[in-house]
């Protein structure tokens, strides 16, 4: 019975059958099998009623359908269902050529996803405002006094925020920040930790306020604390009652007055609380520079109008506050510096970040020409197809669209593998990045980074179809007349110029590759004047009531290092204020005995102090004289050592041992007993800074107190010997926290992290770039070969060389890469400039680089030309001629 | 399309949409509904009902939708709820029938002994 209705189902209209058929059948065998428990006659009588239904609607809907497929026929929809149409017959000819796909989506999927995961950096690091409102009214504040022996750039005074405070009509609000590290006691909890004392302006010049508690005033002195969220999350676990207690912070006494929110920090370095601070105009005394300041200008204020405006208010400092012959000869000079905050903050890493955002964009179009080239082959097997169609009407839109829409399947798909990608390479991507690049810890894939990946798939789309799609929808018609077997097609100027783009891009991006790396292999040979092997260092912040002055300190220091120097392994140990790619070195202005007291008589040398066997340990040479004893320590024999460019800047050409030399603002003379070689402070990029070395103790017990110097060991076991350093440090000091603990090694590897970095990824990209040109311009090569086997049959029959055949093949590629090469050079001339930030020892227009690049192109390219013409030069001339 | 304006609806179509306005059901459940709801005085054939259906659903009256995931037996079961149209469709239909049901009462006199 179920037979009658299946037939009867089946004389529905195929759409209405296609749709309800399942349905119905269901229900009648349901009903059936109902009506069958009854009995015979009541199954018998269903059979008929359903039998007559059936007949009756299969007619009715035949003459008066109620569904039919296309049942919306505005145009919209139209359009909509025809793209559905042509997607879902596009993904099944890909379906089919797997191949294709697969290297298809593959190519632009592993491009889009190194774009999202970059662009997700950039957008964190770069493109998210800083957390403060009206964050674009935020400008940081400094000096620069061209001609005045003074850093380029440099930080203000206190006098400069009270002058600027009281005076500028163009800020609204202005403080000084600082941080440095210092000890937080809470209970038995003991931690060296970021902190800073910005004057109380802070909070509304920034904008912000405390999620609980108050913020400091005047009347606070400087006991208040602020502290930071991540604080009261990690060492109070969220505690309400936190406000209000009294805790011993940077060795005073200090009273948590409020708890800022998440978003909160200010400098970006990760300081954890800040404390109250009021700088008084009363007993400022000027010239002590050094300040960082944030204001915050009135609405419309261009930079420009404020640094003017700072620049004629600081030109009354000396009239107000006094100061020295030289302070004014400085102030005459000064200009203020004003940039946005956000530049001030983000400006550093902008370059770098921007040039391989820039590399990773063009990996994105060589991937797009090369799949574009994918397809355009693909087009050309399709062209007596597509002509078919055009001359039985199809319209060249529809065309266009249908070719299209393969694109559009191949980028979606694309976009799919690059989110995949992107999320599960973006987090190892980040633990290689450099530390110092603010907020980029925070780097996430989110919704802007999935937005851009869909744009970045759909321009690809456009990219890689609209150019194959257009030729594609211009078939030759004449392809019809002469069977299909195709004329040998010998410029195609659009594929060529495909190839030229790729071979022109990766050229760019390998010249970019190959300048960092050779800066990377300079600065890795650089001679930064100490040894960074075998070298642990660490600091300690002793404190206790036989600790009180600098003679204490240096005592303490003198013992602990015979002791460290019992470790055993260790074979020499020393100590300074600053260790080099660790800590700056302080400056001043210094004079001979010969020069003129007041103005003028001064040079800049930075200083430092040190003990031990400092410059045996880091094995600084030792040029003249001798180094300290303990006896220059602990008699006040106001004895000094001078690097070798600090002497020669005092006494050019002359002996240095047993001159002497003055500190602006002492009053006393020291004596030079030994000149060291130079050395590198900050990184491997930057002369060396010429060094003045104090001894620990200064001419009375509390000239200076050096209370947290760095160690310095040399053992071959720098990378093991922490443990039983802070067994040690736990035996002398117990209450002291260890921090700052490298190995001198660590530290010259982490100064060269922004390099390395940016060298090491735009390697990857360009070597990325590089393999995808070269499979396109196979790709293309292949293709063209495949394409004229006829005629190169009909050459060879004619008696041509295989020799012959290979040299055709292969210059049709050299032409192609020749011409890219001519571009490439051209594009990284004018783009390598981008770099010369990162660049070290190398013009960012090194012709050697230049031409080594190119040359490798040039052999790339014959390589990839090569194998095509081999198989070219093996074509048989009866097989290929057999095909008519 | 006057059977989307709630005037020419057949009863039919009706009661289709009835046993729609308490959720989504799919197939059968719509076909047992309806014999219940109307006393069975409508006894829905397959070839009658999924006309009804398809044509409710071309005057956008009715959508397929997702149904519950309950396990069931035989195939995937499509299911089928009310429009928003549909339910405004149902409600002029409903009033028009309380109209019509109140213009008879006063006709035929049954509400008489109130006044």
């Amino acid at each position: 019975m179920s037979r009658v209705f299946v037939t009867l189902i089946r004389s529905f209209p195929t759409a209405f059958r296609e749709r309800f058929g399942d349905e119905m059948l269901e229900q009648i065998e349901h009903d059936h099998q109902r009506a069958q428990r009854r009995g015979a006659l009541a199954s018998l009588a269903f059979s008929l009623a359903t039998i007559a239904d059936l007949a009756r609607t299969s007619v009715a809907e035949r003459i008066r359908p109620t569904w039919t497929q296309s049942q919306h026929r505005d145009t919209r929809m139209s359009t909509m269902t025809e793209w559905a149409r042509d997607l879902r017959q596009a993904a099944r000819s890909l379906k089919r050529t797997p191949g294709f796909a697969i290297v298809a989506v593959g190519t632009l999927g592993l491009a889009i996803g190194v774009n999202a995961g970059m662009f997700s950096v950039v957008d964190t690091v770069l493109l998210k405002p800083l957390p403060f409102a009206n964050v674009d009214r935020l400008v940081n504040i400094s000096a620069t006094a061209p001609g005045s022996g003074f850093p380029d750039e440099f930080g203000v005074a206190a006098e400069f925020f009270v002058q600027y405070k009281e005076q500028s009509k163009l800020l609204e609000d202005v403080s000084v920040y600082n941080s440095f590290t210092s000890t937080l006691r809470v209970g038995d909890r003991v931690e060296r930790v970021r902190m800073s004392a910005p004057t109380n302006s802070l909070y509304s010049t920034l904008g912000a306020k405390p999620i609980l508690g108050r913020l400091p005033v005047a009347s606070d002195e400087d006991h208040a604390v602020v502290i930071s969220y991540k604080l009261w999350q990690q060492w109070f676990a969220r505690d309400p009652n936190v406000v209000g207690k009294v805790y011993n912070v940077a060795s005073a006494n200090r009273t948590i007055i409020g708890v800022m929110g998440p978003e909160f920090q200010m400098p970006l370095d990760g300081t954890l609380l800040w404390m109250s601070n009021e700088i008084k105009p009363q007993g400022i005394s000027p010239g002590r520079f050094g300040a960082n300041l944030v204001g915050r200008v009135k609405p419309g204020v261009t930079n420009e109008q404020l640094a003017t405006e700072l620049t004629a208010l600081s030109k009354k400092l000396p009239d107000r506050f006094g100061g020295s012959a030289n302070y004014r000869k400085l102030i005459a000079q000064h200009h203020a510096v004003v940039r946005s905050l956000t530049d001030q903050v983000v400006g550093s890493v902008k370059a770098p970040l921007g040039v391989l955002l820039a590399a990773v964009g063009v990996v994105l179009l060589i991937a797009c020409a090369n799949v574009a080239n994918l397809f355009m082959v693909r087009g050309e097997a399709r062209q007596r197809d597509l002509a078919v169609r055009l001359a039985i009407g199809a319209a060249r839109g529809q065309l266009i669209q249908s070719q299209m829409a393969e694109a559009v399947v191949v980028a979606g798909g694309a976009g799919a593998l690059a989110m995949i990608f992107a999320t599960l390479t973006l987090p190892v991507f980040l633990r290689f990045a450099p530390r110092n690049v603010p907020r980029i810890a925070d780097t996430s894939m989110n919704a802007t980074t999935l937005l851009f990946t869909l744009a970045a798939a759909i321009l690809s789309a456009l990219i890689c179809g609209l150019l194959p799609a257009i030729r594609a929808s211009r078939p030759d018609l004449n392809r019809l007349r002469d069977g299909g077997r195709g004329a040998t097609r010998t410029r195609n100027f659009a594929r060529d110029g495909l190839v030229v783009g790729q071979t022109a891009l990766a050229l760019v991006l390998l010249i970019g590759s190959a300048l960092l790396v050779r800066s990377f292999w300079s600065l890795r040979h650089v001679n930064p004047g100490y040894s960074t092997e075998n070298l642990f260092t660490f600091q300690i912040a002793p404190e206790g009531p036989a600790l009180r002055n600098g003679l204490d300190y240096a005592r303490f220091d003198l013992a602990f290092l015979e002791k460290l120097a019992a470790i055993p392994s260790v074979e020499s140990v020393g100590v300074v204020e600053n260790i080099p790619l660790n800590e700056g070195t302080a400056a001043n202005s210094f004079r001979t005995e010969d020069a003129p007291k007041e103005a003028d008589g001064g040079k800049r040398l930075n200083y430092t102090y040190t003990a031990g066997n400092y410059f045996k340990t880091m094995s600084i040479a030792l040029l003249r004289g001798r180094a300290f004893t303990s006896d220059d320590h602990l008699n006040a024999q106001q004895n000094v050592i001078l690097s070798r460019n600090a002497a020669d800047l005092m006494w050019p050409g002359k002996d240095p041992i047993g001159r002497r030399i003055q500190r602006a603002g002492d009053s006393l003379w020291f004596t030079v007993v030994g000149v060291v070689d130079d050395v590198m402070q900050d990184d491997f990029r930057h002369k060396p800074n010429p060094l003045v070395y104090f001894p620990l103790v200064g001419p009375t017990p509390s000239s200076w107190v050096i209370d947290s110097p760095a160690y310095v060991i040399r053992t071959r076991r720098a990378e093991s010997i922490a443990p039983e350093v802070r067994a040690l440090v736990r035996q002398v000091a117990p209450s002291a926290p260890m921090y700052r603990v490298f190995t001198m090694a660590g530290l010259a590897k982490d100064s060269m992290v922004q390099l390395s970095f940016t060298m090491l990824t735009l390697g990857i990209v360009s070597a990325l770039a590089l393999v995808l040109g070269a499979v396109g311009l196979y790709g293309v090569l292949s293709y063209i070969v495949a394409m004229r086997t006829r005629e190169i049959g009909v050459r060879m029959a004619l008696g041509a060389e295989a020799s012959a055949v290979r040299r055709m093949v292969v210059a049709q590629g050299a032409r192609v890469v020749a011409i890219g090469i001519v571009i490439g050079v051209l594009g990284a001339l004018g783009s390598t400039k981008a770099l010369s930030s990162l660049l070290y020892d190398v013009q960012a227009a090194d012709a050697t680089t230049f031409a080594g690049m190119s040359m490798s192109m040039v052999l790339i390219g014959f390589i990839a030309s090569y194998l095509p013409a081999r198989r070219a030069s093996k074509v048989d001339p009866v097989e290929s001629l057999r095909g008519d | 399309m006057s059977q989307t304006d709630g005037t020419g609806m057949s009863t039919f179509e009706y009661h289709v949409l009835l046993a729609l306005a308490t959720g989504p059901l799919h197939g059968y459940a719509i076909k047992d509904a309806v014999t219940d709801e109307s006393n069975g005085t409508l006894t829905p054939r397959a070839g009658s009902m999924y006309r009804v259906i398809a044509r409710l659903m071309t005057s956008g009256l009715v959508i397929e939708t997702k149904g519950s995931d309950d396990p069931h037996p035989g195939l995937a079961r499509k299911y089928y709820a009310l429009t928003a149209r549909g339910r405004t469709a149902l409600a002029a239909e409903a009033r028009r029938q309380k109209n019509a049901a109140a213009v008879a009462e006063r006709r035929l006199g049954i509400a008489r002994g109130r006044s």
